[in-house]
C-alpha cells in the first residue's frame, strides 16, 4: 500500500538572481512499511524533499499525495492538522520541548489531538517502554542524554499512529552506541507497528540499515535500490 | 496542555520573568497606594462634610439661602417631617433656626452663622461633639446661668479665645513629646508669657531657635502651649424677628476642631430654645430641616423622592450643596482609570519586550511546535497566556502588597500636618488614612490581564509569522 506519492515534483528557490533547484523533477513513491534513507551530499535536496513530503514546504511544480491527501490542495491550517495527523517528525537536534518532562513530551501530540487521558497514558508508557526509558518518564530533556533524548523524540513522533515517520539526520548528535541503540529501537518499531520510516541521513551507520537506499544528486533521484537488510 | 507549558515557559527565564513581575508589582503597588491615599483624603471629606456639617438631606425655604432672611422659615414644618418620615432610608430628622450675627469678645470679633439646634437629635444625627477639644468644656452638658455656645477652634482664635502660654506642664509635654531638652531650655525665657496668637508664639519662638528647630518642633511647641480657659464667654449679636439688633452673652461649653477651617470659623451652636427665646421666633419655625440616611447611596434617590413631595421648598442633598465635593469625588474616580491606564501601559512596554526576547529566543522550539502540528489558535494563545501570567503575578502581588500596606497605613495613618493649613483651608485633613474598595481591585485585575493580552499581540504576532522550515533551519 502506497503511503507517500511524489509525481515530478520540483522546489525552486530564487536566492538574489541566481535560481536553485533544490529539487527537480523527484518522482518516487513509499510502501506502508518502508525503512527507507534519503542519501546524497550537502545541498542535494535532501532535506527539502523531506518537508516536502511532510506538508511543512509546498513544492513550486508537482504532485504530493499523502495517504490520500493532495498536499497542494490544502490550506496552510489544513496542513497543520494534516501534519498532526499523519506525520511523525523526528529532527537531527531532538526539539524536545524542554519545560515538560519525558512523558509529557511523549503525550503532547495525543494532548493536542485530545486523546482521553487514560488512554495517553497508557500509549506514552507503552512508547516509553518501547525506547527503553521506562524509568525516565519525569525527566525533564535538560536531565537526559543527547539518545535519550532523541529517543524520547521517536516516541513523540510515533504516538498518535502517524502514516509515517520522516527522520532528518536523526543520528548526527549521536555517539555510536546511542546511534545502533537508536537504531535498534526504530527497527523494532518498523517491524512491530509496520510504520514507515523515511531517514535523510548522511550516516553510514543509517544507510547499512535500511532497506532501501535512494540517492539524491543536485535535487534529483540518481539511484533507488532496494537492499537485502534484513536486520 | 497549553495552559501548563505557558506557566511553565514563563518561569524558562527566572531572572528575566521576575524582574518584569518586580517592575509589574512595584507599578501596581504605586497605583494604588498612590490612589488610596487620595481617595482617603476625599472619602475623610466627605464622610466629614456629612456626619459633621451637613447630614444628606436639607430642606430650606427657597429664599433662606440666597438672603439669610429670618423670615424665611419653613412652610408647613409637620408636613416636612412626616415627608421625611416616609422617605426609604431616613433614620434621622432633626430641625434648625439659623441666623447670621457677629461673635465678639473684648479682643475680636467676627461674622457668624448661630444654629440653634436641638442637642440631643443633634447628638444622634452628627459626630461633631466627637471633636470637642478635651479640657474646653462638655458639649452643652455644663449647668450654668448663661446661654451656652459651642464653637470652632478657628473662631475662637479669632475671637482670641485661645491663648499660648508656655508652662513647666508645657516643657513637660513636650519633653514627653520627644523634643530635645536642649531645645527645650530654649524656650525657658519664654515661660509663662502670653501670646494671642500662634503668629506672636513663633516669632517670639524663632528668636530663640534656628530654623531647622523651628520646622522641627514648631507643631509641637504650639500644642504644648494652646491654652484655654474654661468658661470663656463669647457675645452673640443678630437681628431678631422684628428685626431688632438683640444679642446675649453665650459661655462657651466646647470647642470643636475639625479639618474645615471654613466651617470652623463661621460655626457657632446654640440649643435650639435659646436662640427661639432670643430672636422672637415662634415655637414650630424652622428654617432647616435636615435628614440623615441610613446609607449614602440612597442620597440621589431620596433627594430627589423629598424634592418630588415638597415642590415648594428648596430640597438639597450634600452633593447638590458642595458640589465642589461631589465633582471632586466623580473627577477622582475618572482619575483613578486614566491613572492606573498610564502606569499598566508604561508596563505593558516592559512585558512586550520580555516577551519578544522569549518569543525570538525559541524560534527553534515554535517552528518545531508548528511543524508536528501546534495550530496558529494554540500558538497565539500559548503567547498570550504566558503574557497574561507575567502581568497577573506582579499584578496580584502589587495588589497583595498594596492591600497590606494599604491596611496598616489606615490603621496608623499618614501624618502630613507640614501641610496642614494648607489642607485644612480647604476642608482636607493633614492625616490621611489610605482606603479603597474592593471593586477598584475587581477593575484592577481586568486592567491587568488586559494588559497582558495587549502586551502579547505583537509578539504572539511574530511567533505566528514564523515559517516553521526557516525556524527549524534557523539555530
Amino acid at each position: 500500500m502506497k503511503v507517500v506519492e511524489i509525481n515530478d515534483v520540483f522546489k525552486t528557490y530564487h536566492d538574489t538572481e541566481v535560481e536553485v533547484k533544490a529539487v527537480n523533477g523527484v518522482t518516487l513513491s513509499f510502501e506502508k512499511g518502508d525503512f527507507a534513507v534519503i542519501v546524497g551530499p550537502s545541498g542535494s535536496g535532501k532535506t527539502t524533499l523531506l518537508n516536502l513530503i511532510g506538508g511543512l514546504d509546498q513544492p513550486t511544480a508537482g504532485e504530493i499525495i499523502v495517504a490520500g491527501h493532495r498536499l497542494s490542495e490544502l490550506k496552510p491550517s489544513e496542513l497543520i492538522d494534516f501534519r498532526m495527523e499523519h506525520v511523525g517528525f523526528v529532527f537531527q537536534s531532538y526539539n524536545l520541548i524542554p519545560v515538560l518532562t519525558a512523558s509529557e513530551n511523549v503525550g503532547f501530540i495525543m494532548s493536542l489531538q485530545k486523546w482521553p487521558k487514560e488512554k495517553r497514558m497508557a500509549r506514552t508508557g507503552e512508547l516509553l517502554e518501547a525506547v527503553g526509558l521506562s524509568d525516565r518518564h519525569s525527566s525533564r530533556p535538560a536531565q537526559l542524554s543527547g539518545g535519550q533524548q532523541q529517543r524520547v523524540a521517536v516516541a513523540r513522533a510515533l504516538a498518535p499512529r502517524p502514516q509515517f515517520i520522516l527522520a532528518d539526520e536523526p543520528t548526527a548528535n549521536l555517539d555510536t552506541k546511542s546511534a545502533e541503540t537508536l537504531l535498534d529501537i526504530m527497527e523494532k518499531l518498523n517491524r512491530g507497528e509496520e510504520m514507515t520510516f523515511i531517514f535523510s541521513t548522511h550516516d553510514a551507520r543509517v544507510v547499512k540499515r535500511a532497506r532501501r537506499v535512494i540517492t539524491l544528486e543536485d535535487g534529483k533521484v540518481v539511484s533507488d535500490e532496494r537492499t537485502n537488510h534484513t536486520s | 496542555m497549553i495552559t501548563s507549558i505557558a506557566w511553565k515557559n514563563v518561569w524558562r527565564n527566572r531572572t528575566r520573568s521576575l524582574t518584569v513581575i518586580a517592575a509589574v508589582t512595584v507599578g501596581v503597588f504605586a497605583g494604588v497606594f498612590a490612589m488610596a491615599a487620595i481617595n482617603s483624603s476625599i472619602v475623610q471629606r466627605i464622610d466629614a462634610a456629612v456626619n459633621e456639617e451637613l447630614s444628606h438631606i436639607q430642606v430650606n425655604n427657597p429664599g433662606f439661602r440666597g438672603s439669610s432672611d429670618i423670615a424665611n422659615v419653613i412652610a408647613e414644618p409637620e408636613k416636612v417631617v412626616s415627608v421625611l418620615e416616609e422617605t426609604p432610608g431616613v433614620t434621622h430628622i432633626t430641625e434648625r433656626i439659623i441666623v447670621r450675627g457677629i461673635a465678639s469678645t473684648s479682643a475680636g470679633s467676627a461674622g457668624v452663622e448661630i444654629t440653634g439646634i436641638d442637642v440631643e437629635k443633634e447628638q444622634q444625627m452628627f459626630t461633631l461633639k466627637e471633636r470637642l477639644i478635651p479640657g474646653t468644656g462638655s458639649y452643652f452638658g455644663t449647668d450654668t446661668r448663661l446661654n451656652s455656645a459651642f464653637i470652632g477652634e478657628k473662631l475662637a482664635k479669632e475671637l482670641y479665645i485661645i491663648r499660648y502660654i508656655l508652662t513647666e506642664e508645657s516643657f513637660t509635654a513636650l519633653e514627653a513629646e520627644d523634643v530635645p531638652a536642649a531645645v527645650v531650655e530654649k524656650l525657658r525665657p519664654l515661660e509663662n508669657q502670653r501670646f494671642t496668637a500662634e503668629k506672636k508664639l513663633s516669632e517670639a519662638c524663632s528668636g530663640l531657635l534656628t530654623e531647622k528647630e523651628g520646622k522641627l518642633y514648631g507643631m509641637r511647641i504650639k500644642e504644648a502651649a494652646w491654652s484655654y480657659r474654661e468658661g470663656s464667654k463669647v457675645i452673640l449679636t443678630f437681628l431678631d424677628a422684628n428685626g431688632t439688633q438683640t444679642g446675649a452673652a453665650f459661655r462657651i461649653s466646647g470647642i470643636f476642631r475639625t479639618n474645615n477651617d471654613f466651617f470652623e470659623a463661621f460655626s457657632v451652636f446654640v440649643p435650639h430654645d435659646e436662640l427661639l427665646r432670643l430672636t422672637g421666633m415662634e415655637e414650630g419655625q424652622y428654617h432647616r430641616i435636615i435628614a440623615r440616611l441610613e446609607d449614602d447611596d440612597l442620597t440621589d434617590k431620596a433627594s430627589a423622592s423629598v424634592k418630588e413631595a415638597l415642590p415648594g421648598l428648596e430640597v438639597m442633598s450634600w452633593k447638590q450643596i458642595q458640589t465642589d465635593l461631589a465633582m471632586i469625588a466623580d473627577y477622582v474616580n475618572q482619575i483613578y482609570g486614566i491613572f492606573m491606564v498610564l502606569i499598566l501601559a508604561a508596563l505593558a512596554f516592559g512585558i512586550v519586550n520580555t516577551m519578544l526576547m522569549a518569543v525570538l529566543e525559541r524560534t527553534r522550539e515554535l517552528g518545531m511546535l508548528s511543524a508536528i502540528g501546534m495550530n496558529r489558535r494554540r500558538v497565539f494563545s500559548m503567547i498570550m497566556l504566558e503574557s497574561i501570567f507575567l502581568s497577573i503575578v506582579g499584578g496580584f502581588a502589587g495588589m497583595a502588597v498594596s492591600a497590606i500596606v494599604i491596611a496598616i497605613t489606615n490603621h496608623t495613618g499618614i501624618n502630613l500636618v507640614k501641610y496642614s493649613e494648607g489642607l485644612e483651608a480647604f476642608g482636607y485633613s493633614a492625616h490621611l488614612y489610605p482606603t479603597i474598595g474592593a471593586d477598584f481591585f475587581i477593575m484592577l485585575t481586568v486592567m491587568i490581564v488586559i494588559t497582558g493580552i495587549v502586551a502579547a499581540i505583537y509578539p504572539a504576532r511574530k511567533a505566528l509569522q514564523l515559517n516553521p522550515v526557516e525556524a527549524l533551519r534557523g539555530e
